[in-house]
């Protein structure tokens, strides 16, 4: 609000300066134009005449030419300040124009007065951006001053200097005049500094106010980022607890139950060899339902995405999902699938590479990660090659640490190794001929 | 709303559109009704300060002459214009951008209007224009048309300066009258001889000359008063000062006692320069009967100094076409019409006082028998003389500040010639005081 009023201040004052310098431009030739109808009145052309070094323009003309150059520099002005012209050429040859129109202002009225050389100034220094320009701005600028000293016009424009028509009135009314111009030149530097004071001010705000907002956007960003961070932690605590719970409740009610069948057919036994027999079949019925409960719990661990899809369709909606992002591209380079595999092994592949993409992009900051899959006689061969950072001092954090356990979960084998970035091979025995070895069935 | 829109806005720019055409229609029609018009400067009465008759008989004649050549022109003066006016009537259209395209200019105000650039240029228009010949012409009188090296008004008549000699005085003192060739001391010696009290009452009452000035002694001495720009000036030149001692002199024989142009009238004075426009005017009737009517007189050129010739200045009547005119060719032609057709020229003989400024219209045997056939008695105007002494002519020298340094030198120069100041370093004084000026 406040800028936006300090804004307006800033064109109110450029309007201001137009305003002033029309209403000057107008009085001058309107002084010229009548004190050139009054020598003539009063027959005192031939001495008006004899010390001039050239031949005045008619009366009208004067007046003429000044509202009209006048007009036509506002008009331009105007375009330029109002127009938002982005375009280079069009933009400069505005510039030049109103530099063209400024220097016919001021011939029409003789050069006697230099302030409209502001007015393009003002106009130069409002639409300036950046350096290439500032040649232009100083060259500019130099080209109107020298235009505008008067001697050097005088001498190339042929000008009638306003002294001389100073001359034709009595000397008191000279000392008027004489000051009434100096006012007017006064007048029009004081509001023209003040307009660049406002201008320059006012940038310097909007500068301060972008900087103000950059940091504020910074801050908010680095505040999200630890909410990320707490969510997921948040998350990851809740999961533990309802393992726990699980566990709990299902594995060590299983297990308890199952110690305590145990225990009494121990002490059955030897007395009642039948009863024990019926007692283990209970107790065997107690572990297949905790393995059942196992399985449910273990199924709830499984990743969404695996319950609907197939294992290389869910990877490659995973890999899509975190190349959009994160923007790191990532190629699948080979793929050979095993005609089928359990479950638990397509968690652990998914997780093997969901996890290596993960460790690509925070680690290493990979820009591209090349995937290949393929059955070989070891087993099923993942690698994972990335372009990043790679990591001169492997030490296996957190995520490579849960891979190899789930890998040794399937006596399977990890290999990892800084090699043009950082490359993790993953060898598990599953798929094919390997099938029966995992000793772990449906 | 849309529609309503865009038809008001077509309408906004073809208003604009027709607005732009007709105004420039108008203009141009203004500008076609402008370009059958020559509006020509010209002033009533003799330039040369002498009774005249019909001033724009001559101006006359060669517009009608020009349009008979350019019959969709016409060609307009305003008339009635004095001279003494002339000067601030001219300034005072040049003033509100309404001069003529074509204007006589007195001598006073063509280096201001040469200078300020009021006058179109004519060097180009005379080089492209192969039927106008500066040779046809006596080259003072091209001259004095000539600002910084270039063309900027063409001459109209010229008046070149002569002795007057008063032949009854002269055969009454039994003098012969001088030849051309004649000298200052011859000059001295005759006012000598003639400056005396004839009725013997203790005062002067007969006399040498009247109205002989310093300007005339200098110019007949050689002195070149002026570097050719205008910014120094060679007053403290030897020659200078020989003229100086020659008007003492002239001064010394009277004894103190100032010349009347009375003197003159009544026949008591022997030689007075005389115009070439004075003479013009007062040998023929009537004013020969009024004025001079008591003596036979005569003119003769100038009398050289030791240093110098035979010479005097002569002064020209300019025309000048106006830089701002529209219509340069014809205002050009009209130029060339009344300054170069010898028909019109042959008329300032007899319409005007001065004299033609193509040699070959002077010393055709027309202008023999037009002066003839004024001039009664036994004057012995020989044209040969009068062309010579035009061909010889030295022009005044061409610069803004001419006309104030002049007055200035006159002022020093009286001074000393009537010993009010030593003349022991007069002159250099004076050069200083005026080079003072001239370079301020």
């Amino acid at each position: 609000m406040k800028d936006l009023h300090r804004r307006q201040t800033v064109s109110g004052l450029h309007h201001f300066l137009y305003g002033f310098n029309g209403v000057v431009i107008f009085l001058i030739a309107g002084f010229m134009d009548i004190t050139q109808k009054k020598i003539v009145q009063s027959m005192a052309a031939r001495s008006f005449v004899e010390p001039l070094s050239s031949v005045p323009w008619p009366s009208q003309q004067i007046l003429l030419g000044a509202v009209c150059a006048f007009g036509c520099l506002f008009g331009l002005s105007y375009v330029y300040r109002e127009g938002k012209i982005r375009n280079f050429t069009v933009k400069y040859s505005l510039i030049v124009f109103e530099i063209i129109f400024c220097v016919l202002v001021m011939r029409s009225i003789n050069m006697a007065y230099d302030g409209v050389v502001l007015l393009v100034v003002a106009d130069l220094v409002q639409g300036y951006e950046g350096k290439n320009q500032k040649i232009l701005l100083v060259m500019a600028m130099l080209a109107l001053y020298i235009i505008a000293n008067y001697n050097l016009a005088a001498l190339q424009m042929k000008i009638v200097p306003i002294e001389a028509y100073f001359s034709y009135y009595t000397p008191m009314v000279q000392g008027v005049l004489k000051a009434v111009c100096n006012i007017f030149t006064s007048l029009n530097l004081v509001i023209f500094v003040l307009y660049m004071t406002m201008l320059v001010q006012s940038q310097q705000r909007e500068k301060e106010r972008i900087k103000s907002l950059n940091a504020q956007l910074n801050a908010a960003n680095a505040q999200l980022r630890t909410y990320a961070f707490e969510v997921e932690r948040m998350a990851e605590t809740r999961e533990r607890n309802r393992l726990a719970r699980e566990i709990h409740d299902t594995l060590g009610h299983a297990l308890t139950g199952i110690a305590a069948g145990i225990d009494a057919c121990i002490a059955t036994l030897d007395a009642a060899p039948d009863f024990t027999r019926e007692q283990l079949k209970k107790i065997r019925e107690t572990a297949k339902n905790g393995i059942t409960d196992v399985r449910r719990s273990v199924k709830k661990l499984r990743p969404d995405v695996l319950e609907k899809l197939s294992l290389p369709d869910a990877l490659h909606q995973m890999s899509r999902e975190f190349d959009a992002s994160t923007g790191m591209r990532i190629v699948w380079i080979k793929e050979i699938w095993p005609p089928s595999l359990r479950e638990d092994e397509e968690v652990v592949v998914y997780r093997i590479i969901q996890e290596g993409l993960t460790n690509a992009n925070r680690h290493g900051h990979a820009a591209k990660v090349e995937i290949s899959v393929s059955l070989q006689d070891e087993g099923l061969e993942i690698i994972l090659q990335d372009n990043g950072i790679g990591c001169t001092d492997i030490s296996p954090g957190f995520g490579l640490r849960h891979m190899q356990e789930r890998i040794a979960l399937l006596k399977g084998q990890l290999f990892y190794a800084n090699q043009e970035g950082f490359q993790i091979k993953a060898v598990i025995p599953i798929g094919g001929q390997h099938y029966d070895k995992s000793g772990y069935r449906r | 709303m849309h529609w309503f829109q865009k038809r008001k806005y077509q309408f906004w720019v073809w208003g604009i559109i027709v607005l732009i055409f007709v105004g420039s229609v108008l203009f141009y029609m203004v500008q076609q009704s402008q370009k059958h018009i020559l509006r020509v400067g010209i002033f009533a009465g003799s330039n040369w300060n002498v009774p005249a008759g019909d001033s724009y008989a001559v101006l006359d004649a060669a517009i009608q002459s020009f349009q008979e050549e350019h019959p969709e022109m016409s060609v307009r003066y305003v008339s009635g214009i004095k001279k003494e006016d002339y000067a601030e009537w001219l300034a005072e259209q040049i003033l509100q951008g309404t001069e003529p395209d074509v204007f006589f200019v007195l001598s006073d105000d063509f280096n201001l209007y040469a200078s300020i650039g009021a006058l179109e240029d004519l060097s180009v228009w005379e080089t492209e224009d192969t039927s106008f010949q500066e040779k046809d012409y006596y080259a003072p009188a091209i001259a004095y048309g000539t600002y910084n090296g270039k063309l900027y008004a063409l001459p109209f008549e010229s008046v070149p300066t002569l002795m007057f000699v008063n032949k009854t005085l002269l055969h009454k003192e039994k003098i012969p009258v001088p030849d051309n060739n004649w000298t200052w001391q011859d000059f001295v010696d005759i006012c000598r001889k003639v400056t005396k009290d004839t009725q013997e009452n203790g005062i002067l009452d007969q006399f040498g000359c009247y109205d002989y000035t310093w300007q005339q002694a200098a110019v007949s001495n050689g002195v070149q008063l002026f570097r050719t720009d205008g910014n120094f000036s060679y007053f403290a030149d030897p020659k200078m000062e020989e003229v100086v001692h020659f008007m003492m002199d002239l001064r010394a024989i009277n004894h103190g006692y100032n010349v009347t142009s009375r003197d003159f009238d009544m026949g008591k004075v022997a030689f007075r320069p005389f115009t070439f426009a004075e003479y013009r005017t007062y040998n023929p009737y009537p004013w020969r009967i009024k004025k001079y009517a008591a003596f036979e007189w005569d003119c003769i050129k100038m009398p050289a100094g030791p240093s110098g010739k035979n010479l005097s200045q002569a002064d020209t009547l300019l025309v000048g076409m106006s830089s701002r005119t529209k219509n340069k060719a014809l205002a050009w032609a009209l130029l060339k019409k009344l300054c170069g057709d010898p028909e019109i020229q042959k008329l300032i003989l007899s319409e005007s006082q001065g004299l033609p400024v193509r040699k070959d219209v002077v010393e055709s045997k027309d202008t023999r028998q037009i002066l003839l056939k004024d001039a009664p008695g036994d004057a012995r105007m020989d044209i040969s003389v009068l062309s010579e002494a035009m061909e010889d002519a030295v022009v005044m020298p061409k610069f803004r500040k001419y006309t104030a340094a002049m007055l200035m030198a006159d002022n020093g120069l009286r001074k000393i010639i009537e010993g009010e100041v030593p003349f022991n370093n007069a002159l250099n004084k004076l050069q200083k005081e005026i080079n003072a000026y001239l370079q301020y």
